[in-house]
């Protein structure tokens, strides 16, 4: 069968490029070896808990105030969706520093309280505030390809190839409490010297001006919807089509499922990794794109631990919607403990606070994670798995316990852990990685973006959190519009010349 | 715009100075992260329980594609895929060995013949030494949680139920959990006790498991006699205590009863699914169409036998694993009709979007189903 677009992997990436190719009429094919459609987006069941593996907070999407460009995106799919408002209230505790403190509320609350850490942040971050505009704007300027960008965007120009430590110091943020307001590093997979200033300058605006919501339904809702969206276009999806082979024939690109059976078309967009792709599916050997993948760091796996609790948060005294953990708050220190299976870095976080029907009536749900460089798993091996597994996980909950003076273990009615080997599993994402590659120097997404066209490899193109803006729900639906608007214009082109 | 072009040629520089070598770095340990959908493995040894159980050890084929078995956690189950008279048919069993023989590459099973039970007759009468047998990876979370679950800990089997206990026995004594178990396990006969003597044996080194068993329909000296009882568990119940289940329904019900008692909370008991029963007033038969992609297969399907069974009996190669409602690896879209689905774990989403388990569900109409395979 003959395909205008074939999209192998049915998560965000995949579903946000099938919508924009069947709005557009084209004759697209999604295969997804899974028999539910979005990747980690996704839910488990454990006894009366329905667990959301990945997505808590959706970002830039906002409200009818502060509208974010993918609640624009979803309006022009006629995608709608129910999303509750995520009250800030936050518990950050640093072993090193000795720090411990509650930031909650809205953004006013938050600089009134990075002026308590140091006197003068206050002025420095409401400086700032312009400045991450203006980045946002030229950034949007400069995907759509204008030239008016060194004229109009002159601090996007300056930042372009900064750092985010030592762009927060060239805005006069004191150190301190840049390590404050750049504890996010852990959702983002990259320490704050080696992220670009771009990249974080684009995540703290998607923050502060298009505040985070949470979806009111369970993750795997939002995929179906998606899914369903893009039926409704003219899209065809095949569940449980697992894609074994993608091959150079006759100008065409063939695809093999494990079954054995072939579909073609002249493109073929992954919602994979591009190191999974090459390693595992591409048959024709390309040496580019080996040096490039050779050439990227692997962002940090980790464990995640869902527990049901059989009390209400209240009654536990769970008051924050997520608190953060660190042995210093200084990142650049912080992902060097990384590589110990024993580092004492971790996050939690408790849906409930915001949707009170995370979980049942008298019940709360809290996620540990924790994260790992390359070397934390040379000690794992087959004889040890559950063992580590086990250990790992009771080292989170009896940390938590400890850190915050909340008993959990006893109230614990259902529990899973997801380990790399889970996540690999799942998503085929190498190692487990929970970000791909990681974003650093020459590698950050505003290096990815500028090099985009250049890059470009014929008849192939990469989607979803692996690809070119990062992780994240926001990222990887952009990554899939982003992806086929490209490839869209492209054919106008040809059409047209 | 010499800044972009200079932070492209950075990237470009960067980038051909590394290697054009193809790409390698799983670096977590292969034995652990590769995990397949299939193993390949060899029947080595058939040990005859009692006059209708037996215990199959699988070791894997070392010159297939999966010359090594995962390890697993006592109580897990795996899924036998078997071809029987051109029909591809799966069923779940607990994996009945320690959980370090699978460091050996080796998992047992134990089967018990039922009264026409496809599976199980053909398992029992046909397969011989040296026979391939295609299985799962291990899967379930039945078993004992280091993390939660009390020190003292009573389970209950009926049965084949029993087959679950022996692995976490092992895995007591192999130090892999530091607990006390108590086994009560309920059968009728004498002649009916499975692992007799590892039983006997592991009674006698007097360490932190005990077996206690329970003769329903025979007395004799040494055994108690009767259903398991307020009084036969009442000794062994501590302060806090888990209680693990494994057997047919009725056990539960009678269990939970007798657990009420001691006020022993909910989340401290848990049971593993072992049975789809369903029992239909009147006997029907009903079409069933199943759309494949762009295919449609029309069978039928009597209404106290499951869809999967009926798609199985159509040679149609279901995806399986639990086969109790639980794992959803047969999961599809009810396009027409009505189902009775008897214990289906369903996602929230998936009752809003007609998803169905075929494996627990019976037809109440006929039937149009979706599955992709």
């Amino acid at each position: 069968m003959n395909y205008d677009y074939i999209i192998v992997g049915a998560g965000i990436g995949g579903l946000s490029a099938g919508l924009n190719l069947a709005f557009n009429n084209k004759k697209v094919l999604i295969l997804e070896k899974n028999s539910l459609p979005g990747g980690v987006v996704t839910t488990f069941k454990r006894g009366r808990f329905e667990f959301d593996v990945a997505l808590y907070d959706l970002l830039n999407y906002g409200n009818d105030k502060h509208i974010g460009s993918l609640k624009r995106l979803f309006k022009k799919f006629d995608l709608q969706i129910d999303t509750l408002p995520i009250n800030y209230n936050i518990r950050i505790n640093s072993i090193d520093e000795k720090y411990d403190d509650v930031i909650k509320g809205e953004i006013d609350d938050w600089v009134l309280k990075l002026e308590e850490l140091h006197s003068g942040s206050m002025a420095a971050f409401r400086g700032m505030l312009p400045i991450l505009k203006e980045i946002h704007e030229g950034l949007k300027a400069l995907k759509k390809g204008r030239t008016d960008i060194e004229k109009n965007f002159p601090n996007l120009i300056k930042y372009l190839d900064v750092s985010t430590v030592d762009a927060l110091k060239d805005l006069g943020i004191p150190f301190d409490t840049i390590n404050i307001l750049g504890h996010c590093w852990v959702d983002i997979g990259s320490p704050l010297n080696k992220l670009n200033f771009i990249d974080f300058a684009e995540y703290m605006y998607k923050f502060i001006f298009k505040r985070p919501v949470a979806l009111y339904e369970k993750n795997i809702s939002l995929v179906l919807k998606l899914a369903k969206r893009y039926q409704e276009l003219g899209g065809k999806i095949y569940y449980r089509a697992c894609v074994k082979e993608i091959n150079d024939v006759d100008n065409k690109k063939e695809i093999v499922l494990t079954d054995g059976t072939k579909y073609y078309t002249k493109e073929v967009i992954c919602n994979l990794s591009e190191r999974f792709a090459y390693k595992n599916l591409i048959s024709t050997s390309n040496l580019n794109a080996y040096q490039k993948e050779n050439a990227r760091t692997l962002s940090m796996n980790g464990v995640v631990v869902y527990l049901g609790l059989n009390k209400s948060y209240q009654d536990l005294k769970l008051y924050n919607y997520r608190y953060y953990k660190f042995q210093t708050l200084n990142s650049k220190n912080n992902i060097k403990y990384m590589s110990n299976l024993n580092h004492h870095t971790w996050q939690a976080i408790v849906p409930n606070i915001v949707n009170n029907d995370a979980s049942p009536k008298n019940t709360t749900i809290l996620i540990l994670k924790t994260l790992y460089t390359k070397d934390a798993w040379n000690e794992v091996n087959k004889f040890n798995y559950y063992e580590m597994k086990e250990k790992i996980a009771n080292n989170l909950i009896e940390e938590f316990e400890e850190t915050f003076g909340i008993d959990i273990k006893e109230y614990i009615e259902e529990m899973e852990i997801a380990t790399p080997i889970t996540f690999s599993k799942y998503v085929n994402s190498i190692n487990g990685s929970l970000f791909g590659p990681m974003r650093l120097g020459y590698d950050n997404s505003i290096n990815r973006l500028l090099s985009y066209d250049e890059e470009k490899m014929p008849s192939i193109s990469f989607v979803g959190g692996a690809s070119i803006f990062g992780n994240g729900v926001d990222n990887a639906f952009y990554s899939g519009y982003f992806v086929t608007e490209k490839l869209l214009e492209e054919e106008r082109r040809d059409y047209n010349g | 715009m010499d800044k972009i072009d200079k932070m492209k040629k950075e990237r470009e520089d960067i980038i051909k100075s590394y290697s054009k070598k193809r790409i390698d770095d799983t670096y977590i340990d292969k034995q652990v992260s590769n995990i397949f959908n299939i193993y390949h493995t060899i029947v080595v040894d058939i040990k005859e329980e009692t006059s209708d159980v037996k215990t199959f050890t699988l070791e894997s084929i070392k010159d297939s594609s999966t010359p090594h078995l995962v390890p697993f956690k006592a109580g897990q189950y795996i899924t036998i895929y078997l071809n029987i008279n051109d029909m591809l048919v799966t069923r779940a069993y607990s994996l009945s060995s320690a959980p370090s023989l699978a460091n050996k590459d080796i998992y047992k099973i134990t089967i018990k013949r039922v009264e026409n039970g496809l599976v199980s007759n053909y398992m029992l009468d046909e397969i011989k030494v040296g026979d391939k047998i295609d299985i799962s990876r291990p899967a379930g979370d039945f078993g004992y949680n280091p993390i939660i679950d009390e020190e003292n800990v009573i389970a209950v089997a009926g049965g084949s139920g029993i087959t679950p206990f022996m692995s976490l026995a092992y895995a007591i004594l192999d130090g892999i959990y530091n607990c006390n178990l108590t086994v009560f396990y309920s059968v009728r006969k004498y002649e009916d006790i499975i692992f007799k003597k590892e039983i006997e044996e592991i009674n006698k080194k007097k360490k932190n498991v005990k077996f206690i068993i329970t003769l329903t329909r025979e007395e004799k000296d040494g055994y108690l006699n009767g259903h398991i009882s307020k009084e036969m568990i009442e000794p062994y119940i501590k302060e806090f205590n888990t209680v693990l289940m494994c057997g047919p329904k009725e056990l539960y019900r009678s269990m939970n009863e007798i657990l009420n008692e001691f006020n022993i909370p909910r989340k401290a008991v848990r049971y593993e699914n072992f049975f789809v029963e369903y029992m239909p007033d009147n006997k029907k038969n009903y079409k069933l169409k199943v759309v494949i992609k762009d295919n449609v297969i029309e069978t039928t399907c009597r209404n106290d036998e499951t869809l999967l069974v009926a798609m199985e009996k159509a040679f149609i190669k279901v995806p399986t694993l639990c086969r109790v409602g639980e794992c959803g690896f047969c999961r599809s879209i009810l396009l027409d009709g009505k189902v009775k689905m008897i214990g289906a774990s369903l996602k929230k989403a998936e009752t809003e979007n007609d998803y169905i388990h075929p494996c627990v569900s019976f037809p109440d109409s006929d039937v149009v189903l979706r599955l992709d395979i």
